[in-house]
């Protein structure tokens, strides 16, 4: 029932619309990238999707993250700029329900939108290296892997919203931490794991390096973490308020 | 039999007293009018029953459930409708209510009672945002109406209304313990306003409770007090008067 309503309430603002175009712009960037560098990409060793990937992700996980920074600021300033929030705390919704209803929504739209992009790749991979063969448990795979890296950047982008009734105050914290780390070396260890870090990693390089199921528990516990500190900073803000 | 009863009702920010040892009885089936001065703890006392900010001390029931381990189902109970209407501007004020009525688990018919109740039902279609400052106000009763709950708790229902609609609104509210069978704690700053529709009023001055009872009560007890009697806004107005210049005379000998 949450999650119908958190759909409801994002009735007008544009926000599934955006959601597709940035999906589209993203599935559109390798296209335009290969196209463009071919005989770059062409003859270069390795796997065509892994090629592909390497050579567009960046800028996709780019996109990709810039979606859930507004999108959280745009679910929230809905929120508090009619104080809708508090009619809704008036009724009888368990504390967290919203906050995790906005999450499973925005959990749904990255995972349509990187279904998106991993099967842009793979169209890409068979265009321009002849004798590759898409294989759709491959596109899931890694889509799979890559929201699973994008879940904490977006339940943190969540909580910041959350916190903040200006929306651009929690759009410039969210600008700011991308940029900061985003800069932080991939190849760290440390690093790769934060938010706003994990999505610009790609499958095949943490397949390479034998840190798929690392990726994979320390994400969704960073997830979890951050899902805990907002139900903590619901219950704290009674009292001062 | 008390609908609404608080046991000293405290909530304090730092060193700031917003309410004092608050004992409340509101009883079932009556409107009571909550009065005071702004920043008197009217608001503060409300949310409270609605679990937007946390007592720091004492206790309170609605409908003999206790908060906070009964914070779900007091809720279900209690219409509410607090400070400045609360929507979503992008939503017609149709879908405003829809989302209430999803959660509280009500048909889809109450919403066409709420919108009749408040006169809305012709603009059920337009954007909330685009509301004028009243029709807001509306929308907001409208969503403390929906399900018809058996508490009602409205904070200055009647700002930004013009007379008619106040007229209209206050006719609604007095009428609706016996229509609805609903006990209503309605506030307002104005004794004026709530003379028309209370049966029991309490004043509020600094978060503390200086009269609880019916307004033949008030007039009895300010013409023991010599105070005003004749007209119960000076009546009120003295009552605070006399209140801060005690409170003013406390502070000034603890400071000495």
């Amino acid at each position: 029932m949450t999650f119908g309503i958190e759909i409801k309430k994002l009735k007008r603002t544009g926000y599934l619309p955006a959601c597709l175009g940035a999906a589209a712009l993203a599935a559109l960037f390798p296209a335009v990238n290969m196209a463009a560098r071919s005989e770059t990409f062409t003859v270069m060793p390795g796997a065509p999707l892994d090629i592909v990937t390497d050579a567009s992700w960046q800028v996709m996980a780019m996109l990709n993250v810039m979606l859930l920074i507004c999108g959280a600021c745009l679910m929230y300033h809905i929120e508090y700029a009619d104080s809708g929030i508090q009619k809704m705390s008036s009724l009888p919704v368990r504390p967290g329900q919203i906050f995790f209803g906005k999450a499973a929504v925005t959990a749904l739209v990255m995972a349509v939108s990187l279904v998106l992009e991993t099967s842009a790749l793979s169209l890409c991979a068979d265009r321009w290296f002849p004798g590759f063969e898409p294989d759709i448990r491959e596109i899931f795979i890694r889509a799979g892997f890559q929201w699973i890296t994008l879940l904490p950047t977006g339940v943190l982008m969540l909580l910041i919203a959350s916190l903040c009734r200006n929306m651009w105050v929690s759009l410039g914290t969210g600008i700011i931490l991308v940029f900061t780390l985003s800069v932080l070396p991939t190849d760290n260890p440390a690093a790769a794991f934060l938010p706003f870090c994990s999505p610009f990693q790609t499958f095949s390089s943490a397949s390479g390096q034998g840190l798929i199921p690392a990726f994979i528990a320390v994400c969704l516990t960073e997830s979890l973490c951050f899902g805990i500190a907002e139900l903590i900073c619901q219950k704290l803000r009674r009292y001062f308020e | 039999m008390n609908m609404i009863e608080t046991h000293n009702l405290t909530k304090s920010y730092g060193s700031f007293t917003a309410v004092s040892r608050l004992n409340l009885h509101i009883r079932k089936g009556t409107v009571y009018g909550f009065l005071g001065p702004n920043g008197a703890g009217k608001s503060t006392t409300m949310k409270m029953f609605l679990g937007l900010t946390a007592p720091t001390g004492g206790t309170f029931q609605i409908d003999g459930k206790s908060y906070p381990r009964d914070r779900t189902a007091i809720l279900k109970e209690v219409g509410s409708f607090i400070e400045a209407p609360s929507f979503y501007g992008n939503l017609t004020g149709e879908e405003n209510l829809d989302i209430i009525r999803k959660i509280l688990g009500l048909p889809k018919s109450s919403i066409e009672d709420a919108l009749r109740l408040t006169g809305l039902a012709e603009f059920r279609k337009r954007p909330a945002k685009k509301y004028s400052l009243g029709m807001k106000q509306r929308l907001g009763l409208a969503g403390a109406l929906l399900g018809r709950p058996p508490v009602l708790i409205l904070d200055e229902p009647t700002n930004g209304l013009d007379p008619a609609g106040i007229h209209e609104i206050r006719s609604l509210i007095r009428s609706l313990p016996e229509q609805f069978d609903c006990t209503v704690l309605v506030s307002s700053h104005l004794l004026s306003e709530i003379e028309l529709m209370a049966d029991d009023i309490g004043i509020l001055n600094h978060g503390r409770l200086l009269f609880e009872g019916t307004l033949d009560s008030l007039r009895s007890s300010a013409r023991i007090s010599g105070l005003p009697s004749d007209n119960l806004e000076d009546t009120f107005l003295a009552m605070i008067d006399g209140d801060n210049k005690c409170r003013g005379r406390q502070k000034g000998g603890a400071d000495r």
